[in-house]
């Protein structure tokens, strides 16, 4: 038994050690690479702005951008009153402004939250989700998704994709300027050898350890917001059975892009068999028993 | 020389913060309070939307008016005053009224399959949940303010600046709020 305080700590104390992890490991690899290809400070910083600029668009318009993708209409008072009194309520106990709510036109059930902070959220829910939870199991989808929102989960995972593409353009870079390198010492052939091949190494591997990482993050990130989630409705089993649901409906959500998908409640990609470690979404069965902790 | 002043800055900065992360708690608690206020002024306004819709059976419910004028001022005067005390107990005097508005509706079946009444039993249940879900807001921040002043650092600027304990939500410390009578132990019996 964990109680919900206890929980949200564990999640908070974990979230840090592997965003820490991954902060680390980025500064470690791009010191490395500037270093053995003598590429000076200002590659560092080159990288890091052409990797915020292609950033910049998603940042501040990646709400429309994901809602134009999925055919999302607006949803108000009138014509979806249940959606928007379970969201009003929420955001009372959230805390946080009442976010725009929209809905996609699909039997698949799912929800997802975006928008780069609480004033500028956007919450959309699918027309399958409303037809098969009820009200209590729409609350905690709902709970789920404004944590997001509370949590600067889509701040963060912007952040995150920046610095990893500011790794892939610094690698690029040091490995285009390899073929201009001026000849070395005698001296320090042995040891530049070791370095360059190192190098070639860490080429290969650091993205896709960045993106382990990265993925990491976004399975911790999700266990965090379902603990809040329970944190503003005090009701763990109406979560478990929504997950339950979900996970159990077959109908494919065709409107799904792979740049979105770690804001989905769950992973809407469900008849892909990937291997757990490059999942955005933790398992629903460890999810569950998560959950089950704080009965 | 340089190291102690550096020091002595850190330490500077951190007072600074956990002072303003406290009084801003104390703000953010005062206006849970006021919201709870709100959602109790606007239970009350919705309520004779629902004597409307039920008037023409209420022929022999006259008390209920009365009731009804009495629980709106009730309500009034707490939301003005941000008691969370007197905010409880107003809503006392909303359940009297509520509890007749059942008994009338339940007595009378025609009643139950008008579409007018189902839409406003709703909001009403709405206007329940919404009055919990501020009740919640209220505990969290006092339970987040409250932590923050007896754990270390919040302590040492809580004793330095005279912060007090926050009550939060006032329950009525009585045995029978936490504890488990006999009575409660006992499998209900439905008698249909």
């Amino acid at each position: 038994m964990v109680n919900i305080y206890e929980q949200i700590k564990n999640n908070k104390i974990r979230s840090t050690f592997i965003i820490s992890l991954f902060s680390i490991f980025i500064i470690l690899v791009a010191y490395f690479i500037t270093q053995s290809y003598n590429l000076d400070g200002t590659f560092l910083i080159f990288a890091f702005f052409i990797s915020i600029i292609s950033s910049l668009g998603s940042y501040f318009y990646g709400d429309k951008m994901v809602l134009a993708l999925n055919q999302a209409q607006l949803a108000n008072k009138n014509n979806y009153p249940l959606l928007y009194q379970v969201v009003e309520n929420i955001s009372i106990v959230n805390q946080t402004p009442m976010p725009k709510i929209y809905f996609i036109d699909t039997y698949a059930p799912n929800a997802f939250a975006t928008g780069r902070d609480p004033k500028h959220a956007v919450i959309c829910v699918t027309s399958g989700l409303l037809s098969k939870l009820n009200r209590s199991e729409l609350e905690a989808v709902i709970a789920h998704e404004l944590s997001h929102i509370k949590n600067y989960d889509i701040r963060l995972m912007t952040i995150v994709s920046i610095l990893i593409g500011s790794l892939s353009i610094l690698i690029n870079m040091a490995y285009r300027s390899s073929f201009f390198r001026k000849s070395n010492n005698r001296e320090d052939n042995q040891a530049n050898t070791i370095i360059t091949i190192i190098g070639f190494i860490m080429i290969i591997f650091a993205p896709i350890i960045a993106q382990l990482i990265q993925l990491a993050i976004s399975r911790r990130r999700e266990y965090f917001a379902d603990a809040s989630a329970v944190k503003l409705t005090r009701q763990p089993q109406a979560l478990i059975d929504a997950l339950t649901k979900i996970s159990q409906d077959d109908s494919v959500f065709e409107t799904a892009s792979t740049a979105t998908a770690s804001l989905y409640i769950t992973n809407p990609f469900k008849g892909n068999k990937i291997a757990s470690l490059f999942s955005t979404h933790p398992p629903i069965e460890d999810r569950i028993k998560a959950l089950q902790q704080m009965l | 020389m340089l190291i102690f002043i550096g020091l002595l800055f850190v330490v500077a900065l951190m007072m600074m913060t956990f002072y303003n992360k406290l009084r801003t708690l104390q703000v953010h608690i005062k206006a849970s309070i006021q919201e709870i206020g709100n959602q109790l002024k606007r239970q009350a306004d919705l309520i004779p939307n629902l004597v409307d819709s039920v008037k023409g059976y209420m022929k022999h419910e006259k008390g209920i008016f009365e009731d009804l004028t009495a629980a709106r001022k009730t309500i009034e005067t707490a939301a003005a005053s941000n008691n969370p005390k007197l905010l409880d107990e107003s809503q006392k005097s909303v359940n009297k009224v509520l509890s007749s508005l059942k008994v009338i509706v339940e007595s009378n079946p025609e009643l139950q399959t008008s579409g007018l009444v189902n839409n406003l039993m709703d909001e009403l249940r709405d206007t329940a949940d919404k009055l919990m879900y501020s009740r919640r807001t209220l505990i969290d921040l006092s339970a987040d303010y409250n932590s923050n002043i007896v754990t270390i650092p919040g302590v040492w600027i809580a004793n330095l600046f005279g912060f007090k304990e926050e009550k939060g939500l006032s329950i009525p410390q009585d045995a029978s709020v936490t504890q488990v009578t006999s009575d409660n132990l006992k499998n209900p019996k439905v008698q249909l």
